[in-house]
């Protein structure tokens, strides 16, 4: 029998990983037979992948995870009878319901969400995001109160978007407060999970007056939603 | 996009979703090396998904879908933290600081010199090996959770392997060599 050229690296991994059909396999699995070096080369690949899987099993914990098991199944009952909008790009709002009770209609805006209650999450520093939605939040307020109609809106922050309720960071204190001081259902909501990861990095956060803080923002929506809140996001 | 995608999504898919939660975070932490980014990226994967869970037609490419979102929320943070003037920079970039190993049991510290060896891994690579490794991945399901031809995720692999096989197996002293026969034992040299 001739020599054949030697197993490429490309062809030992996926070997390995079992990346080969069952022809291409058998013709390694007889090269193997006949070539130790080629064997061992196998060994100490399969001995890498273990090393590997092992390194991360379980992976080393940080916090305590967020138990969501139960709570997305509330979730899912929820759905039946929630509604809410979503928000696309600025300002844009689509009709996405499928089993809501209202649906929202085309290119309406923060008005179309039924319920009087919801949640706006920021997950963005962006200004002109950032500014859209205050606009569309104020108006939405705006118009609650001329029908006599109590709305609340609560603004959750995390990742870049915890910027705007920094005292030292948003350049949107006045209007938050603003908004604040003109409407009681307005609130504001940090994600404490952000606050920890920039006090690691050595950011001491001051937040604006009176937001409050969830232990994380997926907490506070899930949380939220199982309040019958609609949920928004920039 | 709000959560009403999801009202429309059957139960399954947000079940299925919320199942993967583990399997993300320990990948996740196999890319950053930092418990409490991981949970930041794992938590921000799962509201993407939920919000978008209309974009997934195939209910089979959930964790392919799943990884490919974590593989951009990692993406976004990198280009936020403007730890990188070029995104395209990214897959060659090397944790800047570098896991250093922990001293408790023998198998903590041997496990602790692996994920160190993997953290000084190019992140292309990182994410290449530990998909395949811990996630079980396919060739072809790495390259559309990366975006990046299968030649490229057959090189990066080989590329990370001979490095690792190096610095783990090969070089001494420190070297772990598996002792093959009989019990499954690792020798530290």
């Amino acid at each position: 029998m001739t020599q054949e050229r030697e197993i490429s690296q490309e062809m030992q991994s996926a070997f390995v990983d079992g990346q080969l059909d069952q022809a291409e396999w058998a013709r390694i699995a007889a090269r193997l037979q006949q070539d130790e070096g080629a064997r061992a080369e196998i060994c100490d690949l399969r001995a890498l992948k273990e090393l590997v899987r092992h390194a991360y099993e379980p992976p080393p914990g940080g916090r305590p995870a967020v138990s969501l098991g139960t709570r997305w199944a509330a979730v899912a009952a929820l759905c039946a009878v929630s509604a809410a909008a979503g928000w696309v790009g600025r300002s844009a709002w689509l009709p996405d319901a499928v089993e809501v009770e209202h649906a929202v209609a085309a290119g309406s805006s923060l008005r179309a969400v039924a319920g009087d209650r919801i949640l706006v999450h920021v997950s963005s520093s962006r200004r002109d995001l950032i500014a859209a939605a205050l606009d569309e939040i104020e108006d939405v307020l705006r118009s609650a109160r001329q029908r006599g109609r109590g709305l609340n809106v609560e603004i959750i922050a995390n990742g870049p978007g915890l910027e705007l309720l920094r005292a030292d960071a948003s350049g949107f204190s006045d209007r938050l407060a603003a908004l604040r001081a003109t409407y009681p259902g307005f609130t504001l909501v940090a994600c404490a999970q952000t606050i920890e990861r920039l006090r690691e990095k050595g950011v001491a956060v001051r937040l604006l007056p009176g937001v409050q803080v969830a232990p994380s923002a997926l907490d506070q929506v899930v949380r939220r939603l199982q309040g019958g809140w609609a949920y928004v996001r920039t | 996009m709000g959560f009403t995608r999801l009202f429309g999504a059957s139960a399954r898919l947000r079940a299925g979703i919320e199942a993967q939660r583990s399997a993300l975070y320990r990948l996740a932490f196999a890319w950053c090396h930092d418990a409490a980014l991981a949970d930041d990226l794992v938590q921000e994967t799962q509201l993407r998904a939920l919000d978008r869970a209309a974009q997934l037609r195939d209910p089979a490419r959930l964790r392919s879908w799943l990884c490919s979102i974590l593989a951009n929320a990692l993406r976004d943070h990198y280009r936020r933290s403007r730890a990188f003037e070029n995104v395209d920079d990214l897959d060659e970039a090397v944790l800047a600081d570098p896991v250093t190993p922990e001293t408790t049991s023998e198998a903590t510290r041997l496990a602790a010199r692996v994920r160190a060896e993997v953290a000084r891994l190019p992140l292309g690579q990182r994410q290449v090996v530990t998909l395949v490794d811990l996630e079980g991945c396919s060739y072809a399901e790495v390259g559309e959770v990366l975006s990046v031809p299968i030649g490229t995720v057959m090189s990066r692999l080989c590329r990370a392997r001979a490095v690792l096989k190096a610095r783990l197996l090969d070089a001494a002293p420190g070297a772990l060599r598996p002792e093959l026969s009989g019990r499954r034992v690792w020798i530290v040299r």
